[in-house]
């Protein structure tokens, strides 16, 4: 593609595309606040201000085919800052949800789709699951004042349920440890979910919005099914 | 919170040794502010105050925080060049706090700190989860 062919036809722009976007992308002063505040602003030529107008333009196309939304970290200075209160994190949230799916870079589609086949990013099956907690519960149990330490899978009535970040079970066991030593210490009666124990939701980051239902759903079924009273989630 | 304040759980702050500082994550703080009316600026905080005999804020703080540059899912798109360069900010901002020990209640900076450090010549700074400085002090029977 030659520079020339990039260029956009601005006799062709469709204004109305993204009408229906309520994020007040069409209050823009162009003021730049935005730009200063963003942490990621001159990478790759992004800045938010530039997203906001091509969404006002209605290059909605461009906008999704383009890297900028994806280098963006959501971090919200801009919204924080920007004095007309448009809504530049849900417009890049909006952008990302209107990829096609398997174009989402990186492994966060795919652990996605993983989590909803499986229950969780990893798919990492319920017996090995178990096994990695019973093991990081043994390595605790061998602490001094720890010496009774147990880890209740699926019980019923408990005090608190929690989650568990797939890189708890994966990569970080001795992350586990924290929280548990905590519970401990306070007599907490607490519970981890043996199937659906995924804490991370990655449709927020890809627009993903029946996705992110879905998963947040399958804390509430653990919530109603084990009788739980509170619930800890970390992620 | 209220394990601490019920006296379920007792704490000693001469544990830690460090000096800490707080890094408020974009979604605990600006962004539950923006979207809930509550941001948690205010409960990390406390909890601190609790584990720690001395800790100090990064500059700028709360509403203003200089994200980590891990959020948003960028850990995970494979666009790591970018992700690690503007880390750069955070790091500088926590080098001149003074602090040796950065404290965080989110995974992603969590994730983002401890691989971006050494690149930024920061290799010695040790990265805590909020609640991990509560179990390193806590105070057993």
């Amino acid at each position: 593609m030659t520079e020339a062919d990039k260029r956009v036809n601005l006799d062709q722009l469709d204004h109305d595309s993204c009408r229906s976007w309520d994020y007040s992308q069409d209050f823009c002063v162009t003021c730049g606040i935005c730009s200063s505040m963003c942490p990621v602003s001159g990478i790759d030529d992004f800045d938010p201000r530039k997203l906001v107008r091509m969404i006002s333009l209605g290059m909605e196309n461009e906008a999704v085919d383009s890297r900028w939304p994806w280098i963006c970290t959501m971090c919200g200075k801009c919204e924080a800052s920007c004095p007309m209160e448009i809504k530049i994190s849900s417009i890049v949230r909006k952008i990302r949800s209107l990829r096609e799916r398997d174009e989402v870079p990186g492994i966060l589609h795919k652990g996605l789709e993983t989590a909803l086949k499986t229950g969780n990013n990893l798919g990492l099956p319920k017996e090995d699951f178990e096994f990695i907690l019973e093991d990081v519960a043994e390595e605790i149990a061998e602490e001094p004042s720890f010496e009774n330490f147990t880890v209740e899978i699926d019980k019923k009535g408990a005090n608190i349920l929690t989650t568990i970040h797939n890189k708890l079970v994966n990569t970080h066991t001795d992350d586990l440890k924290h929280w548990w030593k905590i519970f401990h210490a306070a007599g907490e009666d607490w519970t981890v979910p043996s199937e659906n124990w995924e804490g991370t939701n990655w449709g927020l980051f890809t627009g993903d919005d029946e996705a992110m239902k879905k998963m947040s759903g399958r804390i509430v079924d653990h919530m109603k099914n084990l009788g739980a009273k509170n619930l800890l989630w970390p992620e | 919170m209220k394990y601490i304040k019920e006296e379920r759980i007792k704490i000693d702050k001469s544990k830690i040794t460090k000096l800490a500082a707080y890094h408020d994550p974009c979604n605990y703080g600006r962004k539950a502010q923006m979207l809930f009316g509550h941001g948690y600026f205010q409960e990390p905080r406390w909890i601190m105050d609790q584990c720690a005999e001395e800790w100090v804020d990064l500059y700028p703080m709360e509403m203003n925080q200089t994200c980590c540059g891990g959020g948003g899912g960028t850990l995970t798109t494979g666009n790591d060049e970018e992700r690690v360069y503007y880390g750069r900010k955070k790091i500088d901002q926590i080098k001149a706090s003074g602090a040796e020990m950065i404290v965080v209640p989110c995974h992603s900076c969590h994730g983002q700190l401890n691989n971006i450090k050494k690149e930024h010549g920061f290799e010695e700074l040790e990265v805590k989860y909020l609640w991990e400085i509560v179990a390193d002090a806590l105070i057993l029977k």
